[in-house]
């Protein structure tokens, strides 16, 4: 038998950790005014030591902000008959949706079951569960009937507006992680990130994990990394590829990696080479940015 | 509003009028379907079961519920209810059959 081992996943420390690493952590995009009441700024004067401790404390909420929501597959559709009577055959009109509200079940686990008018009792199908919880749970940011704002065609004009990351914040409040939906929008958000190139827009918001992920299991990850090259971030550069090989080990620049234990530019150099759609560019990226670094250091 | 039905599952002495003071409120039925198509229904099923362990008794419209709900099973009243019902529709297709065909095959013949 295959002696295989299992596939990394989203939640790996490691993976983890260079997702998070090319994140970046931009302060003044991170803290970037949410559109609040106007409020005059207020101005504090520090010392130096306090200045630091100030920053120290503003690096800590800023991980906190940025813990990336999960991925996860798409959940099965429910479909379990409870109880079949057809004596009540044509006595309702319409189907009764009964939810049970006691406090101290978490809502995974809800009774949600649902009366046709042909007398089957039957669970009720995710979508339901959605909407009744939300009647009687009610939870900020979400509406009972999801809004057109995630249909196809309105994504489109979003889009245009370079809203990505309000678009995906407002779907990370309104769905399920694992509900269709969620995984639609999120797809379509990347897919027009990748098509445009406005890497950029998400680089330092917590969704950029989660589109790193989406585009190494696609392996499109051309576009990002001359993005990334071009705005010489050399180390998300080597972190990308590094994930690159431990997503798909099975690769011809992953093994010649391992054999020769390469680091920084030659990994880069011998995935253009051997896996990349784009090498030309991203020989072109790299040489651009090697003279860049040796006039810089030359005067 | 007027003439907008709301009903709420309560816990409450029986003596009491229909909507006086309660003890608990227990759940809400709301007769009317919704955009969906649905008939909205809560049940706190972990308070209902901790006053039926204290000896309360279900009202018979109460009783009709759970059984749909599937908490109870299913009240005789809701299985003659539904026959019933059924036997007056036959009874009412009957005679319109018949006086149907009466008038119908003069036209034929």
């Amino acid at each position: 038998g295959k002696a295989a081992k299992p596939k990394p996943a989203f939640t790996d420390e490691a993976v983890q950790t260079l997702l998070y690493k090319m994140t970046g952590l931009d302060l003044q995009k991170v803290f970037r005014p949410v559109k609040k009441g106007l409020k005059p700024p207020s101005y504090k004067l520090m010392t130096e030591a306090q200045l630091e401790e100030a920053t120290r404390k503003a690096i800590e909420e800023a991980k906190v902000k940025l813990i990336m929501p999960p991925v996860l597959n798409e959940r099965e559709p429910i479909d379990d008959v409870l109880a079949e009577d057809q004596v009540l055959e044509g006595t309702e009109t319409a189907k009764y949706v009964f939810t049970d509200l006691s406090n101290s079940i978490p809502h995974r686990e809800r009774f949600i079951v649902v009366r046709e008018p042909n007398g089957v009792l039957r669970k009720a199908t995710w979508e339901e569960r959605d909407r009744m919880i939300q009647i009687f749970f009610p939870k900020e940011g979400r509406k009972v009937i999801p809004p057109t704002l995630f249909k196809d065609e309105n994504l489109g004009t979003v889009f245009q507006q370079d809203r990505h990351e309000d678009v995906l914040n407002m779907c990370v409040a309104q769905f399920e992680p694992d509900s269709p939906d969620y995984i639609r929008v999120h797809h379509r958000t990347y897919e027009d990130i990748e098509k445009h190139a406005k890497y950029d827009l998400l680089r330092s918001t917590r969704h950029f994990g989660g589109m790193v992920w989406y585009l190494v299991n696609r392996k499109k990850t051309d576009g990002l990394l001359i993005d990334m090259i071009n705005r010489d971030l050399l180390e998300d550069a080597t972190s990308l590829i590094t994930l690159y090989h431990m997503l798909h080990p099975e690769c011809q620049s992953a093994k010649e990696a391992k054999e020769g234990k390469l680091q920084g530019v030659d990994l880069i150099k011998v995935f253009a080479k051997t896996e990349s759609q784009r090498g030309g560019y991203i020989q072109l990226a790299l040489q651009a940015y090697e003279e860049a670094m040796a006039t810089s250091s030359a005067s | 509003c007027t003439n907008r039905p709301f009903f709420r599952i309560v816990a409450a002495n029986s003596k009491r009028a229909r909507d006086g003071k309660y003890l608990e409120q227990l759940g809400c039925l709301d007769p009317l379907p919704n955009a969906h198509g649905e008939k909205v229904a809560g049940l706190n099923l972990e308070r209902l079961r901790y006053w039926l362990g204290c000896g309360a008794q279900l009202s018979r419209p109460a009783e009709k519920l759970l059984g749909l709900a599937g908490f109870l099973p299913l009240h005789p009243m809701t299985v003659t209810g539904a026959e019933r019902l059924r036997r007056r529709r036959q009874r009412e297709q009957q005679p319109e059959a018949a006086p149907a065909d009466g008038s119908a095959e003069p036209g034929t013949a």
